[in-house]
Order: structure tokens, then sequence, then C-alpha cells
């Protein structure tokens, strides 16, 4: 057998503070052979970023290995001095962190950044490290490395960015790649091109690598073997498909019950969260750190002495799980789904959107004069949104989906065109001017949950002023008690009203959000990704929340996304945009099967699932999104569309209508699109959570 | 005749026994302090930082230097002893006539340095939190909205700000305390006459701004809750206008309130120079905050701008804002005794250290009488020096973990 390139055996590293010490990694280890690219997924804090910082043995002023070893190609990294360290880092072992902006020096050239590794790893001549730097952005697929390697950070785009990052990494042919979250900061289609480059330079160069990801689906797509964590131990380890089809630890199991993957839906096959919340570092229970959110807890075997990894099926399946009950638990059983709603028969229509423009002017001069350029930031919005329905509106950032959110909350007027719920046209009526009754109506849920509440007031105060602006309740007295069942409604603990938003967790500030849009019994909610910054476990019971109040309060939700997993979940209907237009809508089931639009497609294929039976078309835009400044003459998308027609696409977008009000708007004719292949294909093998 | 002099040792714990209340006080809120640090917030994590600390320790050592001023001094700020030999008299002189020490010696008049010292905490303490306050008020005022709007407010009201820091500020009080700008005229408003100059008229500006804030504060708050709007607005403009009154014009109808002309030309003069500070400051911190989802939020809501600034981005802004607050009090006081130095300030007799330290000036290049200059400048310097430590500790603390 081959040696492994990182062996890292009953690693526990933790952080001293001020509160004592705080376990971070406790009992890990890890093997990585040569060529093997290992996913190390979790939860926020689960220790899986300190895992990789551990490796580099870069863990700051107060965090510590306690114990355990980390040996690289058969050497202990412990005993190597610093500098046989500083030797290693860079150019046998390297780093790709998630923000690409801050690896860079903003200060610096790229071409200088990238020739300083090599002539400081390798000693070389600048000229000679020059040009391997050049050909290595070339391998990267940077378009015209010589402007690249002449620029400023500043000057590229977040994807050109990371991919500078990477080929940084690469430069010295380490035999460790550790990617940290690399493309969490990257829009779906930009990650896509990414996560097929690192796969493609794996292949050729033999790397090893480490992945970390929350995200399930891209580990799937990327990785040979996966080490699942939580609360900072390792709880499942094995190949991707062993551990994503014969799981043995309750917790990978609800994981992956808790994403949406294609086939679930929420009236057949809803979602099912995993109850509780991640323990915090100095509050983890005896036994089982999973144990007081498991289904399997079994007093008196679960709680009363630390549990190791137990090995799972032979050696040679290198699979292991950290669960006393493997051999109890019925791992094929059906999970109880709970209650399934009946599905929402939508009512009339509540909100029509007819040829909404909105524009901004830049000048580019010093005294405001200059050139006045137009960014046109919604362009011919028209859809609209029944009662009780739930509309997606997909695309990447820069699509326009956030200024369009605010023009129907009133923090922008229209520049041209008609927003109108029920009778009143609300497109030129700044917020100010609504009115309570209107204001109430139109009500949103954001994004960050850690952004959307008042850190200086306390809960039931801020739900209190919410019901006092919309004039609901006679006294302070009755919006108090008003208040309490606005808890109740979004499930939390009447306790809460006097606490500080700082006491709760994310999904727990999260549905105080969802109960402070829902207060003034709105017509439409605006919900502006409203789980994508929570724990994955924590969003299935958000999102859950949501559309049940929704279906209770028969509300017109709009569901504001870049994730296509949610989108097919959640809505009833999509709308896809891009640069402001939107490209494609219809019902759901419509938007996921073809006929589809260019960038339906290639957004469908970019998105990764968390399912191995899904076999996805490979489908891979080049080229970046341009800047809203210039805009290109017709249709947005032909710079990146692999369908464009020469002299046809510049001209003005056509709509090709199919049933069901399914609208795309392309130059393609009707016959081609109905012909195109379907991105997704299920290959019929059930599903291990079935 | 010879006075009775004491040694070194003598006068240290002399002066150290007639801080004993100071030592009480600071005791017993040091460690109380410990105990319920938790629920102090910001000022709790002070005792985890020992620089902090130590800042905390000197600043309240003058805190209760001023609140217990007359059982520490030994004699009366503006008392003299008519002993011979008393004046100039070096530190630990004892007066032959009642057998009071003088800890610190005598100054030119054979007053009690030390407890001129000691009274002139005081004078230091009420003027330099106060006059900051009021800067506090003026910059948030115009900070706020000019983050908050952005454009054409922001543009002029930083040009205005921008005018002001460059202006020399010795220069500037000079024209303050010239006679012809200073000295107010009756002005007759038909009814009753009131006093009008230079000074007066800044500081009737700044001192409206307090009273317009808590009436602002008030009504986004209580828009919709009538009796409650009428209470709190009702307390505040009585309150306000008769504070009001009696401190700028000097009118207050019952007699009880009034500001010496002196001292209402050094509150006009730092708050005009300290407000622009406060006003780039807050500026910035709101056009960090104002992109917070819980502002869109108020915003969607239907919230008026003013509630919006006053209740969801200054309270979120306060971290930063103790620390700079902690940090002015110290230039303030500095400010203070630059413009005493200058004998701009205060009445001539007043014991707040940069008059005194003026006084002293001509004995300096004596090194008998270095000390009359010498100690009250040790006071500046210790009360400055707690006061920065103290931001320099709550500004580390807040920026870990």
């Amino acid at each position: 057998m081959t040696e492994p390139i990182l062996e890292i055996e009953d690693l526990n590293i933790s952080f001293y503070t001020r509160k004592g010490e705080i376990p971070a990694v406790m009992d890990f280890s890890m093997t990585v052979m040569p060529g093997e690219t290992m996913g190390l997924v979790g939860e926020s804090g689960c220790g899986k970023s300190t895992v990789s910082l551990g490796i580099m043995r870069y863990l700051g002023k107060n965090g510590r290995i306690k114990s355990g070893s980390i040996k690289f190609k058969g050497r202990d990294m412990a005993t190597m001095s610093d500098e046989e360290l500083r030797e290693l880092r860079g150019s046998a072992i390297s780093m790709v962190y998630q923000e690409p902006m801050a690896s860079l020096n903003p200060a610096m050239k790229i071409g200088t950044q990238l020739t300083e590794v090599l002539t400081i790893h390798e000693g070389i001549s600048e000229k000679e490290a020059y040009d391997r730097a050049a050909e290595m952005v070339a391998s990267v697929r940077l378009p015209d490395p010589d402007r690249i390697m002449g620029a400023f950070p500043h000057q590229l785009s977040g994807g050109q960015q990371q991919r500078v990052v990477i080929s940084m990494a690469l430069l010295s042919r380490p035999a460790l790649l550790l990617l940290d979250e690399p493309t969490t900061a990257l829009d779906v289609t930009v990650e896509a091109g990414i996560v097929d480059l690192i796969k493609d330079l794996a292949r050729e160069m033999g790397t090893s690598m480490i992945f970390v990801s929350h995200n399930l689906g891209l580990i799937l797509e990327t990785c040979d073997r996966i080490t699942v964590m939580y609360s900072g131990e390792a709880v499942e380890e094995g190949d991707i498909d062993t551990v994503f089809n014969k799981m043995r630890h309750p917790y990978t199991k609800g994981l992956l019950r808790s994403i949406p993957v294609p086939g679930a839906d929420k009236y057949s096959k809803p979602l099912v969260a995993i109850p509780g919340q991640l323990p915090l570092p100095h509050e983890r229970p005896t036994g089982c750190n999973f144990g007081p959110r498991c289904d399997h807890f079994a007093d008196g075997v679960c709680n009363q002495h630390d549990v190791k990894m137990h090995p799972v099926g032979s050696e040679t399946d290198r699979h292991r799980s950290r669960c006393e009950r493997i051999g109890e638990i019925n791992w094929d059983a059906a999970i109880d789904l709970g209650d399934v709603g009946e599905p929402i028969v939508p009512g009339d229509v509540v909100l029509t959107v007819d040829n909404l423009k909105k524009h901004y002017s830049v000048s580019s001069g010093m005294f405001g004069g200059g050139d006045t350029r137009t960014v046109k930031a919604n362009e011919n919005l028209s859809f609209d949104a029944r009662e009780a329905e739930t509309v997606a509106i997909v695309g990447e950032s820069g699509c326009g989906k956030s200024t369009f959110a605010k023009v129907l909350m009133g923090l922008e007027t229209a520049t041209e065109g008609q927003v109108t719920l029920g009778n009143l046209d609300l497109s030129h009526i700044p917020v100010e001017e609504r009115g309570p009754s209107t204001v109430s109506q139109v009500q949103m849920v954001f994004q960050n949950p850690f952004d959307t509440l008042n850190p200086s007031m306390t809960i039931g105060d801020q739900i209190c002023r919410v019901l006092e602006m919309f004039e609901v309740g006679e006294s302070d007295a009755d919006r108090w008690g008003k208040m309490l069942e606005l808890l109740d409604l979004v499930k939390l603990p009447r306790e809460f009203a006097t606490r500080m938003p700082r006491q709760l967790s994310g999904g727990q500030k999260q549905r105080i959000g969802i109960a402070r849009a829902f207060a003034g019994r709105p017509k439409l909610v605006v919900a502006d990704e409203p789980v994508s910054a929570l724990d994955v476990s924590v969003q299935a019971a958000v999102t859950k929340l949501l559309t049940d109040i929704q279906r209770e309060s028969r509300t017109t939700m709009l569901f504001i996304s870049h994730d296509l997993g949610v989108v097919r979940y959640l809505a009833d209907r999509v709308v896809v945009m891009y640069l402001g237009e939107i490209m494609e809508q219809g019902p759901t089931e419509q938007i996921f099967a073809p006929p589809y639009h260019p960038y339906t497609e290639a957004l469908l294929s970019a998105v990764p699932v968390a399912d191995t039976h899904v076999q996805k078309r490979h489908v891979v835009l080049e080229g970046e999104l341009p800047s809203p400044l210039n805009r290109p003459q017709g249709c947005p998308f032909q710079t990146r569309c692999n369908y464009v027609i020469p002299g046809v696409c510049d001209k003005p977008l056509p709509s090709r209508t199919f049933e069901n009000d399914h609208v795309v708007h392309c130059h393609l004719d009707t016959a081609t699109l109905e012909t195109m292949e379907p991105v997704i294909k299920m290959t019929d093998a059930p599903t291990a959570a079935e | 005749m010879e006075l009775e002099q004491l040694g070194s040792l003598e006068i240290i714990f002399g002066i150290l026994g007639r801080f004993l209340p100071v030592w009480i006080a600071l005791g017993v809120c040091l460690i109380g302090g410990y105990f319920i640090r938790a629920k102090l917030g910001q000022f709790g994590r002070l005792w985890d930082s020992r620089i902090g600390l130590v800042g905390l320790g000197v600043t309240l050592f003058w805190v209760f230097t001023a609140l217990f001023a007359d059982l520490i001094a030994v004699m009366g700020p503006l008392e003299q002893s008519f002993t011979f030999g008393m004046k100039k008299s070096a530190p630990g002189t004892v007066d032959a006539e009642n057998g009071i020490v003088f800890f610190l010696g005598g100054d030119n008049l054979a007053r009690d340095i030390f407890s001129r010292i000691v009274y002139g905490s005081q004078v230091v303490l009420i003027i330099a939190p106060i006059a900051t306050l009021i800067a506090y008020m003026v910059g948030s005022s115009l900070g706020l909205p000019a983050g908050f709007y952005g454009g054409t407010i922001d543009t002029v009201m930083g040009f205005m700000a921008n005018l002001v820091l460059a202006f020399p500020v010795i220069l500037l009080f000079y024209l303050l305390v010239t006679p012809e700008v200073r000295d107010p005229t009756m002005v007759n408003l038909g009814l009753f006459e009131i006093p009008w100059s230079i000074p007066i008229a800044l500081a009737a500006v700044f001192f409206l701004f307090p009273i317009g804030f808590l009436c602002l504060m008030w009504f986004t708050k209580y828009e919709k809750n009538r009796g409650k709007l009428q209470a709190y607005m009702g307390v505040t403009i009585v309150l306000g206008i008769w504070v009001y009154v009696g401190l700028v014009f000097d009118a207050d109808p019952l007699g009880i309130l009034s500001l010496d002309p002196n001292e209402l030309n050094v509150f006009a003069a730092v708050v005009f120079v300290s407000a622009p500070g406060v006003f780039r400051i807050v500026r910035g911190l709101t056009l960090d905050i104002k992109t917070r989802d819980y502002v869109a939020a108020a915003q969607t809501r239907g919230e008026r701008p003013w509630y919006i600034m006053l209740w969801e981005i200054l309270p979120n802004a306060r971290g930063p804002l103790i620390v700079d607050f902690c940090l002015r009090i110290g230039y303030t006081t500095i400010l203070l005794g630059t413009l005493g130095f200058f004998g701009l300030g205060l009445q001539p007799e007043s014991p707040d250290w940069g008059t005194m330290i003026n006084h002293g000036r001509p004995f300096v290049r004596l090194a008998d009488t270095a000390h009359i200059a010498l100690f009250p400048a040790v006071a500046l310097m210790s009360l400055v020096l707690g006061l920065n430590l103290l931001a320099d500790g709550m500004r580390e603390e807040s920026l870990k973990d």
C-alpha cells in the first residue's frame, strides 16, 4: 500500500479564551492518500476550518494543538522547526481561502504576487518564474494571461480572483491542497466553473486535496471521500457513495434529509428538519454530542461515555461512524414525515407587475457633470402572483432582484411601469407616503439573521413597535399580548420577549424576522433569501415554518433566491432573471424541465445536488457577468450564451410562449427550445433516505 | 521666623490620609463593580483589562475627589494665609498660626495649592463632561442626517465642519474673549431685555440642540402614543426652557440657575471646537450602520428618518462613541487648561488647573517655586492619562472576540 500524504491521528485542538479552554476539535483522525480528494463537511462551528488551519499549523495566538499527531508524508509536523514549516507552507501544502479579495495583496500586481511564490520557494530566476506563472494563469482558464498578470486584484472579478488564488496555490506543485469554502462567496454559475477547474487540475497534477465546505452537493461533486463533522468531532467517514447511500450515523442521515434534492416536494416529500440546535462548545453533553437531537437516542447507552469511531463493514471499506447503536438502528426505515398538508389552491391575482423599469443614472464627472450613464437595474419586468401562491425570483448577484424588492417595499420608486397590489399602484409611492394600512400589507423577511434585528432593543419591544406602526391593538398591554401570540406563531417560547437579540441563535432571529413580517397580516411577503445564511439543519425548520404560516394566512410570497434546490422545493411559479431582465417564467415543474432558456439550463447544471442518483448534464458558462454599465444590446445573456446566434441576439428579445403561461425570452425558435435535453436525470435506484 | 517643614514621607502619607474618603469610595466601586461586571455591559469588560482598570481607577479617583472635595481640602480654594512666609512656601510647610499643613506648598497669594487642586477638580469635572456632552448632542444631531441622507446635506455640513476644524483654535479663543466681542449688550425685545454677544449667541444655538434632540427622540418614539408623548415632551420642554433661559441669558425666573459669563464663554468655545470632531465620527458610524438590515426593516415598516437615526442607528453606534467620549473629555480637559493658561477661561481666581498653571508660570524658572505650576500640571496630566487609558481599555476589550 502506498504511503498516505496526510495522516491525522487523535487530534485535539483547543482555543484558550477568557472563558477558559474551548475544545474546537476533539479526537479527530483522517487519512488522505495520494491523489485523493477528501471532503470535510459540517455546519458552522463544527471545527472543519480549525482542522484545516491545524494542518497548516496556523492557529493564531490562542489556539493550540493539545494532543495527537499530524503526519505529512510520514513526518510528524510537530517535530518540524518554524523554518521547515515555512518552507512547507505554500510549496508542499497550499491553501485557498473563502474570500479571494482577502487572500491577494491589493497593493501588488497579480504577476508580482505569483512570481514571488516561485522565487521564494524554488529560488529560480525572475524571468523563468514569470513564464511559469503566466503558464499557470493560462491553465486556470483565465482569458488573456498577460493582461491578468499586469492587473491589480481589484481590477478582476470575484471569480477571476479566486482562479488567481488557485493558480498561486498550485504554482509550486504542492502535494496537498487545502480548499476552505473556496466558492462560497461566488455565484453559482461562477462556482460551477471553479469546481470544474479544481476537479480537472487535481486529475492532471495528481494533487491530494482537502475540500472544506458546508455544501453537501459540492462535496459530492468534487470529492472521493468524505468526513462529516459535528460539534468538534468527526461523526462519519467513508467513500462518497457509501456515506450518501449507506450512512451509519443519524446526523448524516438527518443532514441529507433536510436539504432539498430533486424529487423532494413540499407536499409529497417534505424536508425533515433536525430538531434542536447545535450545542455551544462549552455546553456539549456527555457521551454523544448529537444525542440530544437524535431520534435514536437511548438513555444509558448514548450519554454514558465518550463515543469512539467504530469501523463499519470490512477494513477495506474505510468506513467509520461515531455511533454507539450502529447495529441497532434500522437505517432503511422510512422517516416520519409529520403532517403533510394539502396543496394550496391559489386564489385571485394579488400582485401584478407590469413593464416595470428601474434605472439609475451614474455620472462620471468630478463635479457631478461629465457623462451620465444609465444603469438599468430592472428592465421590462412583467409577471403576476396569486393569493397564497409562492413565486420565486431566481438569479445571481446583479440580476436586479434586490432592486425589485426595494421598489416593491417603497424604498425606491420605479422609473416606469406599474406594480399593482389589489387596486393600488405602488410603483411610484415611496414608503413614507404609503400609510400604515398599505405598509403592513407588503412586508419583507431579510437575508442576514445577524443583521435583521436591532441589537439594542429587546425582542418584545421590537415586535410591539411593529404592531404600533401598523396600528394593530388598542393599548400597550393589548399589543404586548398580541406580540406573545406572534411568538407562539413562530414557535418560540414567550420568555424571548424580554431577551436581547444577541442571546438568540441565527435560526431564532430569523423566526423573529418572520413574526415581524407577518405581524400586520400582510397580503404580500417578500422573502429575500431567508434561509441562505442559516445552517443546513436549521434551514429546513425555518423554511417549514415560513410555508406553514403562509399557507394558513393565505399570503402571497415572493421568494428571492439563488438556490434552485430550495426554489424547486418551495415555489409554485418561478421567474428567472438575468441582468435586470426576465429570461424565463412559468410553473415550477416546467422551469425545471425542457424547454429551457439557455441561462436556466446553465443555472440548473451549476447548482450542486447532494444526491448520488442525480445525473446532470454538464453545462458550464464561460466568461463573467457583464457590468450593468455595459449592457449588451438586445439579449443581455448573449455574451455568455452557449447558443448565441451572431447577428440575431443583439435584436430586441422576442418571447416564446408555451402552455401554462410558461414564457421563454430567447431568440432561439420554439422548435429548438423544445428539443433541448433535460439537465437533471434521476437514475432509478432508490435513495437511501426512502 | 522659621516655619516648620514636613519631610517627604510625612507629606506623602499626609496626602494619602487626606484622600481617605476617596480610597474608601474607590475600593467599594472597584470591588463592587467586579461582582456585577457581567451586568455592566461595555464597562464590565474593563475588569478584564489591566490598562482599562488603571484608567478607570484614576478617573474615578478624580471623580470622587470632586465629590468629597469639602472633606479632603484643608482650606477653601480662595482662602489665604496671612502668616509671614506662607507665600510661595515649599511643600509640607506648616502654618504657624493655625497649624494647617500646606502639603503641596502655597502659591504667590499664600493659598494652599493642595486644596486648590482638590477644588479645581470640581470645576474641571463639571465643565469638561457637560461641555463634551453638549458637543456630542450638537455633533450627533448634525452627523446623523449627514451620514443618513448623504448628498448635498452631507457635503455642506462636512464643509462647515472642516472650516471650523481648520481654523486655529487659539486665535478663535482670543477672538471669543476679546472684551468687544465678549461683553454683553442689552437688547430690548419689546417685552423684556436680554443680554446679547457673540458667545451668548453661540451658546444660545448650542444649548438649543439638547432640547431639540430630546424632543425629537420622544416625538419619533411616541408619535402614536399621545399620552406618553405629551408627558415626555412636556417635562423636557418645561425643564429645558428653564435651564436654557437660566444658563444662556442668566434670566432664570426662579433665580436658582445662573452661569458666569466667563463659564458660558468657555462652554461656547469648547463646544464649538469639539462638535465638528463628533460630527465626523457620528457621520462615519451612520454611514456604516445605515446599510444594516434592521435599518431597512425599519424603513419598510414606515418609520420616519429621524426615528431610524435616533433609535436604530445611534444606540448601535454607542460602543465606539463611548470610547470617543472618554477620549474627548480628556481633550476638553486639556482645552480648559489651555484656555486657563492663556488667561482666557474662567475668572482669574478660579482654582481650575489651567488657571493655576498660568498663575504659577512666572515662578517656574526658580526651582524653589516651580511647584506652584507643577502640581496642577500633574493633576491635569493624571486625569487626562486616566481617561485615555480608560478609552484604550474599552476599545481593546471591544475589539476582542
